[in-house]
């Protein structure tokens, strides 16, 4: 839990500054239509949801590309292929007798992790800071204005391009632990609580994952203190803290003495 | 030798029917300061797109610095500084002046490489020369539309282009702040650095002799120079006999 918020916020101040906040739930989606493929082929559905992931994620950008749409469209179409896809093999393995249940791919189950998950998560963290280290002026330059930054010969599709491609792999990672649903709260609001209190990128940088690994961090041990569902708490928890934030930002404060 | 060299171009956007520029020749020399006018949907845009690789050019060659345009797109942007016409950003907005400014020299940088002393002292110079140093550590978001005009212009300033272009600069500014600009361009044209502009407001330009370009349905109708007083009415001789109201 404590990789896949990490990677997770880190990226949604990316995503989320780009206006691209739907490509959570379109990962996330299409990670979920990957593992029941990987269940209805009877193959590791980790595998097949990184596999369908990144396919997702290739095609996202070119398909805008040449359709000249705007990527929030792309985005809407992948999502609803993802979907009927994950729906159309659990609901034909529940009807041949198979008895797949979803519940694991939507919510996902924190306490069954094996070792290599984890390590593979701390690998995919370690990759979204590498990523966010190395690339940052192109980042930043790209999260400013997309047009202004490729005027300004920034590298904007190569950089896109890398983005996607480990949005990708973080969700389809974090697939197993906070399900698929869920992984759209912890791309989208530790970004969006920062957003509420930062002024500048770089505090968003830092505040994210902070915000993201002590509010999933409490939700663990509350979920294992109360026995309660660890991933549904975690998203609840987060967006509680959203709403508090919005109702507390001093960012739209008016702040001006009468002389 | 002439930094921008168009020969017989023609660009056109997916799926439009017909060539918004239509078989455009243009040379432009170090150090001129040029004038495109003309009325709206001249064209004037998209050739400003079109130098700096953003648009592409289907027929015709092209070389902005001495590369081939159709070929180094991205390395021909790396030198070309360009203002860009619209832009909006919201108050939320999490960069400040200064990091917008220094912005305007990432490209030229290259895959990473950090900003180095001359880059951050560069951008503090454009930020002198706009005189938007109060401005610097507030966020972009919060100014006003002049303010961030000036911002931008700042940003390309920074980047120490070979050819500086602007679209549009003064929509937001009121006439000092015009005149002020004028003469921003008029010494980035002095030490050698083409200035290309489009504009419908010719007020305060500087007392130096222009290089006119009028723009009509995708071809230059006239292409001379001038001195800054002529400006305004060879534009409107040259856009087809007057020009309508909608284009002023």
């Amino acid at each position: 839990m404590v990789f896949a918020s990490i990677a997770c916020s880190i990226l949604g101040v990316i995503i989320s500054r780009m206006n691209l906040s739907s490509i959570g739930f379109t990962m996330s989606h299409a990670a979920f239509a990957g593992a029941a493929i990987g269940m209805f082929l009877e193959i590791n559905p980790q595998m097949t949801a990184i596999f369908f992931s990144v396919a997702v994620a290739a095609l996202i950008g070119p398909v805008s590309d040449k359709a000249k749409m705007a990527a929030d469209a792309t985005l809407g179409v992948l999502f609803a292929m993802s979907m009927a896809v994950a729906i159309f093999l659990v609901s034909y393995m529940q009807y041949s007798g198979r008895g797949l249940s979803a519940g694991s791919l939507l919510f996902g189950n924190v306490i069954s992790l094996y070792r290599e998950d984890i390590y593979a998560l701390a690998a995919v963290s370690a990759l979204t800071i590498i990523f966010v280290l190395t690339f940052y002026k192109e980042i930043t330059s790209i999260m400013f204005n997309m047009k202004i930054a490729e005027a300004s010969g920034v590298r904007v599709k190569l950089i896109y391009y890398i983005l996607l491609f480990i949005v990708a792999i973080s969700v389809s990672l974090t697939l197993n632990i906070v399900g698929g649903l869920l992984i759209f709260v912890l791309l989208v609001t530790p970004a969006s609580i920062a957003s509420q209190f930062c002024f500048n990128v770089r505090s968003m940088f830092i505040a994210a994952p902070l915000v993201a690994l002590s509010i999933s961090a409490f939700g663990v041990w509350a979920g294992f203190e109360y026995t309660l569902p660890i991933a549904p708490l975690v998203a609840l928890l987060l967006t509680s803290v959203f709403g508090v934030s919005v109702l507390v930002s001093f960012k739209r404060r008016i702040n001006y003495k009468k002389y | 030798m002439s930094i921008i060299e168009l020969e017989g171009i023609y660009t056109a956007y997916e799926g439009g029917d017909k060539p918004v520029i239509r078989g455009l020749s243009l040379s432009v020399n170090p150090g001129e300061y040029v004038v495109i006018g003309g009325p709206n949907s001249a064209g004037k845009t998209t050739l400003l797109e079109s130098i700096n690789g953003l648009v592409r050019i289907t027929h015709g060659t092209a070389s902005v610095c001495g590369l081939d345009l159709r070929r180094y797109g991205n390395e021909v942007r790396r030198k070309v500084g360009y203002v860009i016409q619209n832009f909006y950003f919201d108050p939320f907005t999490p960069f400040t002046v200064e990091e917008v400014v220094m912005m305007g020299r990432y490209g030229k940088m290259g895959l990473l490489n950090r900003p180095t002393r001359s880059d951050r002292e560069a951008a503090t110079e454009a930020i002198r020369l706009l005189g938007i140093e109060d401005l610097a550590s507030k966020t972009i978001g919060t100014l006003s539309g002049g303010q961030q005009q000036k911002t931008m212009i700042a940003h390309n300033i920074a980047k120490e282009p070979e050819v500086l272009m602007l679209d549009e600069p003064f929509s937001n500014l009121d006439f000092n702040a015009r005149e002020y600009l004028q003469g921003v361009f008029k010494s980035v044209a002095k030490k050698g650095t083409p200035v290309l502009l489009v504009s419908h407001a010719f007020d305060g330009l500087p007392d130096i002799r222009i290089h006119l370009v009028v723009m009509n349905k995708g071809r230059i109708t006239y292409d001379g120079v001038c001195d800054a007083g002529e400006v305004e009415s060879i534009i409107r001789k040259e856009s087809g006999g007057g020009l309508r109201s909608s284009s002023f």
